[in-house]
Order: C-alpha cells, then sequence, then structure tokens
C-alpha cells in the first residue's frame, strides 16, 4: 500500500468515468460482453449466493446482463465514479462508490465479488485482490474480467510510429495491461484458493481508426497514465496514427480491426473443506507403481540398451 | 438502536461498510445523511440513498465529535 508505483491517475479515471456515464448504454458493448462471459461462469457453478458484490459496476451493466441469472439474492454494485453509481442505483440495488485501491468493507462480507473490466486501471493489482479476498465470507468466489496484454495493439503500433514520425518522439498512449502468465501467481499470492486464470480475444471492427477512439473516450476508458502526453495530441499525429492503423489493420470490408484481451480470474476465499495439497513427501502411494514403471534413484543414468 | 426511518441506504450495506482509509466502524448519522469514521476524522456522504466511500470527498470533522 506505500511503495505503489503509481502509473494510474486515479482522480482522472474518475473525472473520465463520471463524465462517460450518461452516455454509456449506447457504447456498453465491451462490457457487455465481458459481463456475458462471466455469467456464464457463473451458471457453471452450482451454489447460490446470497450476498454479491459487483465492484467497478459502471452503469449496472452486470446486473442487467444477469437479469436474475447467477444465483444471486443481492447483488451490491459499486464503482469508483458516483455518476456511474447514480446510474447504476437506478436498478433499485444497493449502490455505492467506492475505490478498488481503499475498499470499504468489513472483512467476509460477500459470498461473491464480479469485476468486470474495472481492475485494469488499479495500481496496485497484488493489494486490491487481497482486499477482495478478505472482504469475501470463507469459500467465497472472486470472478473478475480485466483488459490483458494483447489489447488494442494495432492502436498502440499505429500511434507510437504516428508519434516518432511527425514528432520525433513516443509517449506512452495505450495502458500497460496485466499478462495472462502474471494473472495467476498474483491470485495465489494474494491468498486465493484454486486459482485460475485464463485469456480470450474479442475482435471488433471499426470505421477507423478515430471511430475506435471516439468509443474508448465514451466508455470512459481513454488513457489515464500518469505519464500520459498532458494537453491536446496534434491533428497532424492523430491523423498520421488512422493512416498507420488503416493501412496495417484493414479489415476486408474496409473497415479496421481492434482487438481486445480479456483475462479471467477466478479464485476461491480459503475454506477447509477446498481440495487441498498434501504435505511433500506426505505420499502414500508410489508414483511408479501407478505408472508400472522401474523406479531408479535420482541421479542415475539409465542404462543405454 | 432503532431508527424512525432510514430512508436511501439500504440496511444491508450500512452493515458491511467500514472506513476505506482506517477500515474502522462507521457511525451512522441519518439527520445529516452522512457515514463518521471517528478515526478518520472523516464524514462520508450519502447522496440520494449511495454512500460516497471516497476520502476527497469527505468532509474532515473536528476530533471533539459535533455530538
Amino acid at each position: 500500500m506505500t511503495d505503489t508505483i503509481h502509473v494510474f491517475d486515479r482522480a482522472l479515471l474518475r473525472r473520465r468515468r463520471d463524465r462517460a456515464a450518461a452516455g454509456l448504454r449506447a457504447h456498453d458493448f465491451l462490457f457487455a460482453e465481458a459481463a456475458e462471459r462471466l455469467a456464464d461462469r457463473l451458471d457453471d457453478v452450482t451454489r447460490k449466493f446470497a450476498f454479491a458484490l459487483d465492484l467497478g459496476c459502471h452503469d449496472g451493466t452486470l446486473s442487467r446482463v444477469l437479469a436474475g441469472r447467477g444465483g444471486i439474492e443481492t447483488l451490491v454494485q459499486c464503482d469508483l465514479s458516483p455518476a456511474m453509481a447514480r446510474a447504476a442505483a437506478t436498478n433499485g440495488a444497493p449502490t455505492l462508490a467506492a475505490d478498488e485501491e481503499a475498499l470499504p468493507f468489513a472483512p467476509e462480507s460477500f459470498d461473491l465479488i464480479v469485476s468486470v473490466l474495472g481492475l485494469h486501471w488499479v495500481n496496485d493489482l497484488p493489494g486490491a485482490l487481497i482486499q477482495i479476498r478478505r472482504a469475501l465470507k470463507p469459500d467465497g468466489l472472486f470472478l473478475g474480467a480485466l483488459l490483458g496484454g494483447a489489447t488494442l495493439t494495432e492502436l498502440r503500433t499505429a500511434l507510437i510510429e504516428a508519434e516518432l514520425a511527425e514528432e520525433g518522439g513516443a509517449s506512452p498512449r495505450v495502458a500497460p495491461f496485466a499478462e495472462l502468465r502474471d494473472a495467476g501467481g498474483l491470485l495465489q499470492r494474494a491468498g486465493f484458493a484454486l486459482p485460475v486464470a485464463d485469456a480470450d480475444r474479442i475482435a471488433v471492427s471499426y470505421p477507423d481508426a478515430l471511430a475506435l477512439m471516439r468509443e474508448l473516450r465514451a466508455m470512459g476508458e481513454s488513457n489515464t497514465l500518469r505519464a500520459r502526453r498532458r494537453g491536446f495530441t496534434r491533428r497532424a499525429t492523430l491523423a498520421r496514427a488512422a493512416a498507420i492503423y488503416g493501412e496495417k489493420f484493414a479489415a476486408a470490408d474496409g473497415r479496421v480491426r481492434a482487438s481486445f484481451e480479456i483475462v479471467t480470474l477466478t479464485g476461491w476465499a480459503p475454506h477447509p473443506c477446498q481440495p487441498q495439497a498434501l504435505a511433500p513427501g506426505s505420499a502414500t502411494q508410489r508414483l511408479a507403481d501407478a505408472l508400472g514403471a522401474e523406479e531408479r534413484p535420482a541421479g542415475d543414468k539409465a542404462r543405454p540398451k | 438502536m432503532s431508527e424512525d426511518e432510514t430512508i436511501g441506504v439500504d440496511p444491508k450495506l450500512l452493515e458491511i461498510l467500514v472506513c476505506p482509509l482506517t477500515k474502522g466502524p462507521l457511525r451512522y448519522d441519518a439527520a445529516a445523511q452522512e457515514l463518521i469514521s471517528e478515526r478518520a476524522g472523516l464524514a462520508y456522504p450519502i447522496r440520494d440513498g449511495i454512500p460516497i466511500m471516497l476520502p476527497d470527498e469527505a468532509r474532515a470533522i473536528g476530533d471533539g465529535g459535533d455530538g
């Protein structure tokens, strides 16, 4: 909590979301798609969740998508942006505004915590995961979708090349996202049992790169990197980026493609009833017997026949 | 313990909320529509039934307590 490098400007993210809240419904396809995929996973868990939390609820996307599915009795909604929370609260569910980096929940409050594309803007992901695990009751489930490293690679390429060409230097434009290979370890270090991380790609097409950038802004997802360039991007740079994007990443129909990688994290708050790994050396069966193989002491070379 | 009427905030929510900074308990001031963290010296506003649990939206209160 103390030595975190603050990569993201959370106050700016909040303002971006506040501004996007009113018009989000027309641009929420990615949140809805991610929520849909999490809802499918919830359906696979044959269990009821009396008290659940939608962490980073935007304008209530998850609740809309679930529409009573998922075995959830009460869904508490929470977003960093008070404007988003207010939009979400119109569905009648208990709602609050809170920061994923400083959760205001007593230990062991929830049976389920779901996060739909919110945690990729957190400065201290391990710290946020620990807080999430603590807010879960024993044997409670965490299900989180966040944007992974293969997200918006096309836009990243186009912007960097355009900036180098027009301005002779590049500044960070697209946020660094979580890598799948780190995600499972993060869950484990945060104290989750049975951690699983997997990734899906979603390809979307837009008329052109500027339409993509407009949509990101309407989603409240444009750049909040602290090291971003202040002030407006030069028109020539944006035009060049759109041209490069169009040349390199055109789909067959003249539109351009944009890829999103959604990393899904699943972990359970520990409970004695869960499958446990045995202590090393406590095995009662020999692997060699199970395999029907000959056991050799370590270090012995197999004899060539 | 009984409140005359708690318009707005869901009682289930009140039960689980703590101060995001200290993780300590909160006192619900129904009249002022605030959640008060004595330890942090902050009063978090409740707007239209939505607790705003953001320290930079909270009101600083004197450590004497305002009764």
